[in-house]
C-alpha cells in the first residue's frame, strides 16, 4: 500500500508533467550557458561583437559626450596651470610655431623693406658716398637673385650620395656629401640635439639649405640673395621632389609585392637625377 | 654595377690612418705629421673582379686612445671598418680586444679589418713575436711609407663590401 507521501508524489507527477519538461529544458540551457561562461573562446565569440559595437558607438559619440568635458578640462588646465601646459606642448609645437612665426616675421619685414624702397634708395646713395662703392655695384648686389647651383640627395646615416645635380663642375659630389654629413652630424651631436637638425650653412655668397627627412636629407646649394620668399620656394621644391622620390620607391615596393620578378629593378641614380633636374633645374626662386 | 660604401679608419693617435689613405688614394707619402681634427673624407673608386664599380668613401677619423668617446654620429651607416695600430708602439695594440669590442658594439654587422702599420720601421720577425705575445691576429701588416700591403688591405675591404 502506498503511504500518503508516495501518493502525493504520484499526484504531482500526473499534474506537473508539462512543468517538469520546462524545468529539464531550463536546466539544460543553464548547463550550456555555464559552458559558454567558462570557455574563453565561446564567451568572446558572444561578447566581442557586443563590446566592439559598444566601443564603436562610444568612439562615435566621443565628440558629443566627452568633447565638452575634455574642452572644459583643457580650459581649466590652461587657466590654472598655464606653465605646465606650455611645458608639455612646447617640445612638440614650439619649434614648429617658432619657425613659422620667424619666417612670417621675416617675410613681413622684407615686404616692409620693399614698401620703403625710396628709403632704400637713399640708404644706397649714402652707402655709395660714404662707403666709396659705386651705386651701380650696390644696386647689382641687391638685385642678385638667388639661384640653385647644386642639389644633393644624401642618405642620412652613411652620408652616401644617392643622387646629385649640379650646374657647375665642383669637387667630387660624393666627398661633398660625406663632409656635409660629417658637419651636420657633428653639429647635431655636439649640441646633443639629435631631435633637431642643421638647416642652413652659410659660406660667403653661398648658402646650403638642408632639409632632413627620416632616411635621407636634401641639400640645396644656393648663390645670390637668399631671402625668405626664396627659402619658401626652395622648401616647396624640396618637398615636391621628395614626395616624388618617395612615390618612385613606393612603386618599387609595390612591384616587389606583386613579385613577377622582371620589373623589380631598383630605382637607378640616373632616374633620380632626372627627377632632381626636372624639379630644380630651371626653378626660379 | 655601381655601389658606394662608407669605410671608417679607426685607431689611436699617430698610427698612420691618414698616411694609409693617402697612399691608397693618391699613391703618395709625407713624413710631416699633421693631426687630423674631426674627420676628413676622401674617395677611391675600385673596379672589382666581380664587375662592381665600388666607390669607397673613406672616413678618416681623428685618432683617439678612447674609442668609446668617438661620436656615434660619425659611426652611423658605416659599411666597413679598418682598425689601424702602430707596430712600433705597443700602447696602440695592447688593448686591441677591448677596442675591437667597442667597435663591434657600435658598428654592428660591418666587417672589421685589423691593420698593423709602420712595418718599414721594424724587423718583421720582432713584430711577429710581439703580436704572438699579445695574442693579436692582424689581417695585414702594412707600410704607408713604402706602400707595402696597403692596396691589398683596402682591396680586401672592398671585396668584403661587395660580397
Amino acid at each position: 500500500m502506498m503511504n500518503e507521501r508516495e501518493r502525493l508524489e504520484v499526484l504531482k507527477d500526473i499534474l506537473f508533467t508539462d512543468d517538469r519538461h520546462y524545468v529539464d529544458k531550463i536546466t539544460e540551457r543553464i548547463v550550456q550557458l555555464e559552458q559558454i561562461l567558462h570557455d574563453r573562446n565561446k564567451l568572446s565569440g558572444k561578447v566581442d561583437p557586443i563590446v566592439s559595437a559598444q566601443i564603436e558607438e562610444f568612439t562615435k559619440n566621443i565628440p558629443s559626450t566627452l568633447g565638452p568635458v575634455i574642452t572644459a578640462t583643457l580650459k581649466d588646465e590652461i587657466k590654472h596651470h598655464k606653465d605646465d601646459v606650455v611645458d608639455a606642448l612646447y617640445p612638440i609645437l614650439g619649434k614648429m610655431i617658432k619657425k613659422y612665426i620667424a619666417q612670417e616675421m621675416k617675410m613681413l619685414s622684407e615686404k616692409i623693406d620693399d614698401q620703403f624702397s625710396f628709403v632704400k634708395s637713399a640708404k644706397r646713395k649714402m652707402q655709395s658716398v660714404f662707403g666709396n662703392v659705386k651705386e651701380e655695384d650696390l644696386l647689382l648686389s641687391e638685385l642678385s637673385m638667388a639661384k640653385i647651383e647644386q642639389v644633393f640627395l644624401i642618405e642620412h646615416d652613411s652620408g652616401i650620395l644617392k643622387a646629385g645635380f649640379s650646374k657647375t663642375e665642383t669637387i667630387d659630389e660624393e666627398m661633398i656629401s660625406g663632409m656635409l654629413t660629417a658637419i651636420k652630424s657633428f653639429v647635431e651631436d655636439a649640441f646633443n640635439k639629435r631631435s633637431q637638425s642643421l638647416e642652413l650653412i652659410e659660406y660667403e655668397l653661398y648658402q646650403i639649405h638642408i632639409q632632413s627627412f627620416v632616411t635621407h636629407y636634401v641639400a640645396v646649394v644656393i648663390s645670390g640673395n637668399y631671402l625668405t620668399r626664396s627659402k619658401n620656394k626652395v622648401q616647396d621644391l624640396i618637398f615636391n621632389f621628395y614626395n616624388k622620390y618617395m612615390a618612385m620607391n613606393l612603386d618599387l615596393v609595390m612591384d616587389l609585392g606583386m613579385g613577377n620578378g622582371e620589373d623589380d629593378e631598383p630605382v637607378t641614380r640616373l632616374e633620380i637625377e632626372k627627377e632632381i633636374a626636372k624639379y630644380f633645374g630651371n626653378a626660379k626662386i | 654595377m655601381q655601389k658606394s660604401k662608407k669605410v671608417l679608419l679607426l685607431g689611436h693617435f699617430g698610427v698612420g690612418k691618414t698616411s694609409l689613405i693617402r697612399r691608397f688614394v693618391s699613391d703618395s707619402f709625407s713624413d710631416a705629421y699633421k693631426v687630423t681634427i674631426g674627420v676628413h673624407i676622401t674617395k677611391k673608386v675600385v673596379d672589382l673582379p666581380s664587375g662592381t664599380n665600388l666607390s669607397m668613401i673613406l672616413w678618416d677619423l681623428e685618432g683617439t686612445d678612447e674609442l668609446h668617446l668617438i661620436r656615434n654620429a660619425y659611426l652611423m651607416g658605416t659599411h666597413g671598418v679598418i682598425f689601424v695600430f702602430d707596430v712600433t708602439r705597443p700602447a696602440t695594440f695592447q688593448n686591441i680586444q677591448r677596442d675591437l669590442d667597442i667597435i663591434k658594439e657600435k658598428v654592428k654587422k660591418a666587417p672589421v679589418l685589423i691593420v698593423g702599420n709602420k712595418m718599414d720601421l721594424v724587423d718583421p720577425a720582432d713584430v711577429k713575436r710581439l703580436l704572438d705575445e699579445n695574442d693579436i691576429d692582424s689581417d695585414y701588416l702594412t707600410s704607408a711609407k713604402t706602400g707595402d700591403e696597403v692596396n691589398e688591405a683596402f682591396l680586401e675591404m672592398a671585396s668584403q663590401l661587395d660580397a
